[in-house]
């Protein structure tokens, strides 16, 4: 009979960029079950809505997670601005989504970097983590901020960009695009990272779609949902096209992410062409009163922004639901028979932002 | 121009009796489950879900009273509710019946009980995850991992010893 | 070869100097819309406490009575919220993060004596057309203003105002002036 103990993973392990605790039952080297924990960085940010106003909850929100700072400042702008019902101007929709996809470029290299350092591949870590400055470079020069912007805003954007500065953002992203290219060739063709990634971890079409799985996750088995094609943002102006692939497994999640890149690479340039002129915000009065549920595309995947108010200075609820939240039984069921040399890089492709899980 | 389907909201009331069916029914039809939560209102607590199907979301609401409030599980339905069930449980005290994965109040490592309901605090429910051995990791529905009494004994063995140690972190709840 | 696809980016960055830069040693070159930290021009400050009101953390507190104004470094998330609402336009975000330090640094500004511009401002006046909805009161930061409706009385209270302008930008029948 086989024995088995029970391997404790996280909440500090050095593939983890954020704590999460899985209770791992191995018999004989073969994952035979996960148990999952959360906690370790819950700050009850969603409580503050008793503390804070809600012009000014977007500070809050928006410091749900450093990575996917800017889609989560938007997030609970167009939930609060559904609330109202305030049309936001065409300018500031570019720019909000400008900056978004320049925030999907960031979060997908940093990733990469990640996922390279997972399998011991340091000098892979490091360039795309060098190519990731300069997209924190673009950010710095137009909100101020690298990680946290503070930019968005009840009612539109604080800060106009120029046309020749996004045109200039757009020429550097376009100049990167053969560099980034070698990189991502790696990836999809080094000998040894092939080994590590292909065949393993595999979630078939109809699994996902019983797991409601969101994201990359979902996007890699088949399954062509995404909430950019809802027509939020300028994403029905620029014409939008998600990106699929068949296999699967750990190898196709990696592809969809790397195809993503160079999609958003494209959205931005056609966005920096086709931006229209106009005000950037538009003033704002009343409290909000009414429930609003609004959904955004995160790096990770799919977000939900839900918010109540009733009439007064205070909302009385905001709830995110963050994509990773989403993810975890599509990694509980994906663990269920694997190696257990293969558990960091398993627990790497669903791309965990635990920060934002538990807010 | 495509229309800005992000804009339909569609919310609508249902009997905490009648939720299975609204569920059942969604998924035959090809919904997905979107989140589940929870609202904290006065007198009594809201439980939200949202369920999606071709970018429009349909949301259904269930009103709870504030002593025990109790829902049916819809993990039966939709396994991966669990996590938003277990979630609820823990920070508001809702008691889901047929849960398919129960952890038993230790899914979110906090320092209080239900820290967002502090009217219905379950001072029990420490003691009753550490008696009960099989509310903890039950097996999931229809995927008997046929699992035998060591593997089970052991974990909790292991959420016993947490909750004797002391809270050492501070109140995570935005009190300061 | 089918490995080390990574060979011609390796050597390249051997040739070149290194992608990181020795900070603090050597100094780094700022942005111009890097939000740093605030500093503030007292000359031109009225200490409406207009910012203080705003700040959406509780760093800024001004005080009337003692004439100065101070910010709590570390609790500051330089949103820039203050620096868009004084009406006197003395706030600005620099671009030089404040330095790191083991203890909390508060830094406390005086205003400098000048008694010519604190009386040379005038006083602020209400006209005929004023329908005493009491906006300007609401607006207040000081508290100055007191409007009763029923009874038709509007009054200003001249030390406590500080000519910030508020009351003026948000009055519907553009009754009030200052003088």
């Amino acid at each position: 009979m086989a024995k088995r103990t029970v391997i404790p993973f996280g909440p500090q392990h050095p593939v983890l960029p954020e704590p999460i605790h899985l209770d791992l039952v191995i018999e004989d080297e073969t994952v035979v079950e996960a148990i999952p924990s959360i906690g370790f960085i819950h700050r009850g940010l969603e409580k503050l809505v008793e503390k804070n106003e809600w012009p000014e909850m977007v500070y809050v929100i928006e410091r749900v997670c450093g990575i996917c700072s800017f889609g989560h400042g938007w997030g609970y702008c167009k939930s609060v601005e559904g609330n109202l019902g305030v049309t936001v101007p065409l300018r500031a929709e570019y720019l909000r989504t400008i900056w978004h996809e320049l925030g999907r470029i960031h979060s997908h290299l940093l990733w990469l970097g990640l996922l390279a350092d997972a399998f011991g591949f340091e000098s892979l870590f490091m360039h795309s983590w060098r190519l990731r400055e300069k997209v924190l470079d673009m950010f710095e020069e137009t909100t101020g901020g690298r990680v946290i912007f503070s930019v968005c805003k009840v009612g539109g954007v604080r800060k106009d960009v120029s046309d020749e500065k996004l045109a200039e953002i757009s020429a550097e992203l376009n100049g990167m695009i053969p560099e980034l290219k070698e990189l991502t060739d790696v990836f999809i063709e080094d000998m040894s990272v092939k080994n590590r990634l292909t065949g393993v971890g595999v979630l078939s079409k109809e699994e996902v779609t019983e797991l409601c799985a969101v994201g990359p996750v979902a996007r890699a088995s088949g399954v062509a949902s995404d909430v950019r094609l809802d027509g939020h943002g300028a994403y029905a102006e620029l014409g939008f096209e998600p990106c699929v692939e068949q296999d699967g497994d750990s190898m196709a999640r990696c592809k969809v992410r790397i195809k993503e890149l160079f999609q958003s690479i494209e959205l931005i340039e056609k966005a920096a062409k086709s931006i229209p002129e106009g005000d950037i915000d538009v003033k704002v009065k009343g409290n909000p009163s009414g429930e609003f549920v609004g959904r955004m595309e995160q790096p990770r995947g799919e977000a939900y922004y839900y918010s109540k108010g009733n009439g007064s200075k205070f909302l009385e609820r905001i709830r995110v639901r963050t994509p990773t939240n989403a993810n975890i039984p599509a990694l509980v069921k994906m663990l269920q028979g694997c190696d257990l040399a293969d558990v960091p890089v398993l627990v790497l492709t669903i791309d965990p932002c635990i920060s934002c899980t538990e807010r | 121009m495509a229309e800005r389907k992000d804009l339909i909201q569609d919310i609508q009331p249902v009997e905490a009796s009648e939720l299975l069916g609204a569920v059942a029914d969604a998924k035959t039809a090809g919904y997905r489950l979107g989140q589940a939560c929870a609202t904290k209102v006065d007198g009594g607590i809201e439980v939200l879900y949202s369920l999606e199907k071709d970018e429009v979301l349909k949301n259904l609401k269930v009103s709870l009273g504030d002593n025990d409030p109790e829902l049916q599980s819809i993990s039966g339905i939709y396994w991966a509710a669990f996590i938003y069930e277990n979630e609820m449980h823990d920070l508001f005290g809702i008691t889901f019946k047929n849960l398919a994965l129960d952890f038993g109040g230790h899914f979110f490592k906090i320092a209080s009980e239900t820290p967002w309901n502090p009217v219905n605090k379950r001072s029990g429910a420490a003691d009753s995850a550490a008696d009960g051995g099989g509310e903890v990791a039950s097996s999931v529905a229809g995927e008997g991992d046929g699992g035998d009494g060591d593997g089970r004994e052991k974990i909790v063995n292991l959420e016993k010893n947490d909750k004797e140690t002391p809270a050492k972190a501070d109140e995570k709840g935005g009190e300061e | 070869m089918g490995s080390l696809k990574i060979g011609k980016m390796i050597m390249r960055s051997l040739g070149r100097k290194p992608a990181t830069l020795m900070y603090p040693v050597i100094p780094r070159e700022w942005k111009e819309r890097t939000r740093g930290h605030i500093s503030i021009d007292m000359g031109t400050c009225i200490l409406c406490g207009i910012c203080g009101k705003k700040c959406p953390t509780d760093a800024i507190t001004v005080d009337r009575d003692a004439k100065t104004w101070s910010i709590k470094r570390m609790q500051c998330i330089q949103c820039s919220c203050c620096v868009e609402v004084c009406p006197k336009k003395c706030l600005v975000n620099e671009a030089t993060y404040t330095t790191p330090a083991v203890y909390k640094i508060v830094d406390t500004f005086e205003k400098p004596d000048n008694p010519e511009a604190d009386s040379a401002g005038g006083s602020l006046k209400c006209d005929d057309t004023c329908v005493f909805c009491g906006i300007c009161a609401k607006k207040c930061p000081q508290a100055a203003i007191t409007v009763v409706r029923e009874d038709k009385k509007w009054e200003v209270d001249d030390d406590k105002c500080t000519r910030c302008g508020l009351c003026i930008e948000g009055c519907p029948k553009k009754s009030l002036k200052i003088e």
